[in-house]
């Protein structure tokens, strides 16, 4: 009996008939994510544990036979984080139980594979939320996933990035043991997992960001927040289209609103006249544009201070940009004053970012920089842009950024990428130039966070890590996976002996 | 030999357009939970809940086996049916597209192609060939659809030989299983009472074919279209109720480019009576019972832009106290029944209907309400399975209670 057929036989004797397969549309079903430019990749069989225990006794298997292991949550990735060819791909969508809402202390507990649309809905019962909402495509993403990718999202601005608010997890460690570990607080046996920091080193910390590298995230204890229950938003709209003015702005907001804000977008003026260009119920006439808008959520436990945010946001944006309303382009879209908070702002907002035209989907680059460097940034990249134009896939479109979010204290996330058809004839061209623009952007100090098999890569081609890092790197992951079987291929990583380095890229 | 194209191997695909390879996987159509849509909406993918849940049984795996058969990856199999026929195409994933996907017409192309194949599910043969030979996919004379007629005390036209403009097309659920021809009966004494002038086609009446497009075999569709086509014609008949909701869908949709020539109009019948009760002002008396009703999805996802939501709870509020599900209308969980889950996978169908049952009983009503024969079949299963306490009634019932 093959090694393969073995392993399938020990895991199905683990998880049952009903949860494990190797059929040939299984494997097709889960052969891509929402991936601009990489083929279509088939595990060797695909399996659906239910607990921690079971994918513990899944990973011992696998060490047995050498097999390698991708983590999976709910597949939104884009950058080639959660596929393999060959392989065992571990399904953990079957992992989402809310395990515990304590309401007493503010936080969870919860699979990994709960989605961030189900958890937020059964807290919001509770009157409680996790603050950040996790990414755009919270209604299919999960947990794990945003932890594995320190995902930012709605409410990135006030609370952070996922782990801002992870107190812990629980991990299966990819070794022959399967040893399953608890980090934070619940690092000690006594405690409850109330708090990350204190027990131990923050070994939290490995495996957050390492795009399933690490571990086997199955449980996450994260923070709790009340529904801040008064909530506005105010578009604002620059007189001229002029980032260092960007940049003095998101400062004065930071440091003047401060808590306040909720969510600070800026959407440059190219994307903007895009977006209006694609709307169904356009106005007769509608206003010149003339620089990027700044969409400003506010948000207060008191309607008082809530009207004191919204006078200090128009005292910042006055001198320099005037109110604006999305209906000025949009006959459809709501009012500033009406607008309610709904989790499709939340969500579906983003996928519209994603793939503006489908089946076209974002070859990524979202990364974050420091808020002064935002006109360095913009003009670096419109320069690659026109250097490169003929370089990018057929009929794509890249800009600088779809948004730029603000982030706590004074980093943005630039969202942006150009956008490409996953078909083979382009795949070339889109995965070139797709590392190119990301090397571009590692060089110019920024700092990326999905970093899945795309941008883990780049940022090795861009020579970023030191040999000293990188050993680092090695010698932390040799000591959760010896036999190096879980997520092969990120960070250019195929083995212990490869040499990394020979993957930089020089030339530019 | 030469090689076929994907456009000539898929030709019913092929039809659709570029949209069968639109989806950017994003995944919503897993589960979108939502608190804050209106209605609220608790998942999506009823066949994947009850199921080992892999990635084919909801929407996006099946776009990616399309997209795999499409760029020549995939073959179809009968291993791939087995999957592919786990859904009730109750078009719930579609809901949650943001990109508006028509999911559920996308299903039935494919299924075209795996019955083209001869990979269709072997348990839908006899019943689509049992539609085109008997005309009526139960396997039964088609007289028997005269039974329930027998049992009106008054007597009602039979097209196309009595001439009316309205046709009462009762469909073969209702006309042909003894527990729910009380829907049958209800509706036509309900419109003597009315006074609505109107005639049956009884033992001529020919399956609308709806699970015959549903599972994929065009042939037999197309064959019992072209029958109604005839008769209906012969009828003169300007107008058609049914109070099936699968016929309802097919004879509104599936059929409008077949009866344009013909010009006539299709409506539910509670459709109808709800526009008839408004226009005539008749009081309806309230029955003092409390109720919940069930969103079928050929009436209301599956009903393109006129999906009838309001239309029975204008009417179930008059004649009780409604208390709604949790999920309601567009996010409303199917029963399971449809896109020939009942016959090819029962206890399916029966395990997705148990929950919509639970999820009823969560209301205290004491009715669960419908205005479809079939989700009434599954659902009053489920109740027997569950030894519930709700009851199995459809709004037509209590209309003609509430008449008396």
């Amino acid at each position: 009996m093959a090694t393969l057929d073995k392993a399938y036989k020990e895991i199905e004797g683990i998880i049952g008939s009903k949860y494990i397969t190797e059929k040939d549309f299984m494997k097709a079903a889960y052969s891509r994510n929402v991936d601009p430019a990489f083929p279509d990749r088939w595990a060797d069989m695909i399996v659906r544990p239910v607990s921690s225990e079971e994918v513990s006794e899944i990973v011992k298997i696998a060490n047995k036979f050498k097999i390698p292991m991708v983590p999976r949550g709910g597949g939104a990735d884009l950058v080639g984080g959660s596929v393999t060819q060959g392989g065992i791909l571990l399904d953990l969508t079957r992992m989402n139980n809310i395990l515990q809402i304590n309401e007493e202390n503010f936080y969870c507990e919860v699979e990994a594979g709960i989605t961030w649309g189900a958890l937020v809905s059964r807290l919001h019962d509770k009157g409680l939320t996790t603050g950040v909402l996790g990414p755009g495509s919270g209604f299919s993403a999960t947990i794990g996933g945003g932890l594995s990718n320190s995902t930012a999202g709605f409410g990135s601005t006030k609370y952070g990035v996922v782990p801002d608010i992870c107190l812990g997890i629980e991990v299966v460690l990819p070794n022959p043991q399967g040893t399953i570990i608890r980090t934070g607080a619940a690092a000690n046996k006594y405690a409850e997992p109330f708090c990350r920091y204190g027990v131990a080193p923050d070994f939290t910390g490995l495996f957050m960001g390492d795009v399933g590298t690490m571990g086997i995230k199955t449980k996450a204890f994260l923070k709790l927040f009340p529904v801040t229950p008064f909530k506005a938003q105010r578009y604002y709209i620059l007189n001229k289209n002029d980032y260092n003015k960007v940049y003095e702005l998101l400062h004065r907001l930071r440091a003047e609103v401060r808590d306040g804000l909720h969510d600070v977008l800026v959407v440059p003026l190219i994307t903007m006249q895009l977006l209006a260009s694609l709307v169904e119920n356009k106005p007769n006439k509608r206003p010149r544009l003339k620089g990027p808008i700044f969409s400003i959520l506010v948000e207060a436990m008191d309607e008082r201070i809530l009207d004191v945010y919204l006078e200090q946001v128009e005292n910042i944006m006055k001198e320099d940009a005037r109110e604006f309303e999305m209906q000025e382009v949009d006959l459809d879209a709501t009012l500033s004053r009406d607008w309610k908070f709904n989790l499709k702002y939340a969500y579906n907002y983003f996928n519209k970012y994603i793939s503006v035209a489908p089946p076209k989907i974002s070859c990524t680059t979202c990364h974050k920089v420091p808020i002064s460097a935002i006109p360095d940034v913009a003009e670096k990249s419109n320069q690659f842009d026109i250097k490169y134009k003929s370089e990018f896939p057929l009929g794509s479109i890249s800009l600088f950024a779809t948004v730029i979010f603000l982030m706590p204290n004074g980093n943005c996330v630039i969202v942006g990428g150009f956008n490409a058809d996953n078909i083979d004839e382009q795949r070339e061209t889109s995965m070139k130039m797709w590392h190119k623009k990301l090397r571009l952007q590692v060089r110019y100090g920024g700092v990326h966070y999905w970093l899945g098999e795309a941008i883990s890569q780049s940022i090795v081609e861009a020579d970023a890590y030191t040999p000293e890092f990188i050993q680092f790197f090695k010698n932390m992951k040799k000591a959760v996976d010896p036999n190096f079987l879980l997520s092969p291929n990120k960070f250019h990583m195929y083995n212990y002996e490869d040499d990394i380095f020979s993957h930089i890229v020089r030339e530019e | 030999m030469v090689e076929m194209t994907s456009k000539e191997k898929f030709k019913h695909l092929d039809k659709i357009g570029p949209m069968i390879l639109q989806c950017i996987s994003c995944g919503d159509c897993r589960e979108a939970t939502d608190y804050s849509s209106d209605p609220p909406k608790s998942g999506v993918c009823v066949s994947r809940d009850h199921t080992s849940g892999f990635e084919p049984f909801f929407g996006r795996g099946k776009m990616q086996i399309i997209r795999s058969l499409w760029q020549g990856k995939l073959e179809l199999s009968k291993d791939l049916a087995e999957v592919i026929y786990q859904c009730p195409t109750c078009n719930a994933c579609s809901e949650a597209c943001a990109y508006d996907m028509d999911n559920a017409t996308i299903y039935e192309a494919l299924r075209a192609e795996l019955v083209d194949a001869g990979c269709g599910l072997e348990a839908h043969i006899p019943m689509n060939k049992a539609m085109v030979d008997l005309l009526n996919p139960y396997q039964r004379d088609n007289k028997e659809k005269n039974n329930w007629i027998q049992e009106l005390d008054f007597k009602v036209k039979k097209a196309p030989e009595d001439k009316a403009d309205l046709l009462y097309f009762a469909g073969c659920t209702a006309a042909l299983t003894p527990e729910i021809k009380a829907i049958a009966i209800s509706t036509a004494k309900v419109l003597h009472k009315l006074g609505v002038d109107f005639a049956v086609f009884g033992d001529q009446e020919v399956c609308c074919g709806s699970v015959a497009k549903r599972t994929g075999d065009l042939n037999a569709f197309k064959s019992v279209l072209l029958k109604n086509h005839e008769l209906f014609k012969k009828s003169g008949i300007k107008k058609i109720i049914t109070g099936c909701a699968g016929c309802y869908r097919t004879l509104k949709t599936d059929y409008k480019d077949y009866l344009e020539d013909l010009n006539i109009e299709i409506f539910h019948t509670i459709e109808f009576l709800d526009n008839f009760i408004k226009d005539h002002e008749t009081i309806l008396k309230n029955l003092e019972i409390t109720t919940t009703y069930h969103d079928p999805c050929h009436t209301g996802r599956n009903a393109g832009f006129s999906p009838l939501y309001e239309e029975p709870r204008r009417l179930l509020s008059q004649i009780s106290t409604l208390v709604e599900m949790d999920t309601i209308k567009e996010s409303a969980k199917c029963c399971g029944a449809g896109g020939g889950v009942k016959k090819g996978f029962p206890e399916l169908a029966l395990e997705i209907a148990k929950s919509r049952i639970m999820e009823a009983e969560e209301t205290k009503a004491k009715y669960i309400v419908s205005i479809c024969p079939f989700c009434y079949r599954n659902l009053f299963d489920a109740i027997k399975e569950l030894d519930s306490r709700l009851e199995m009634i459809d709004l037509m019932e209590l209309i003609y209670q509430s008449l008396i």
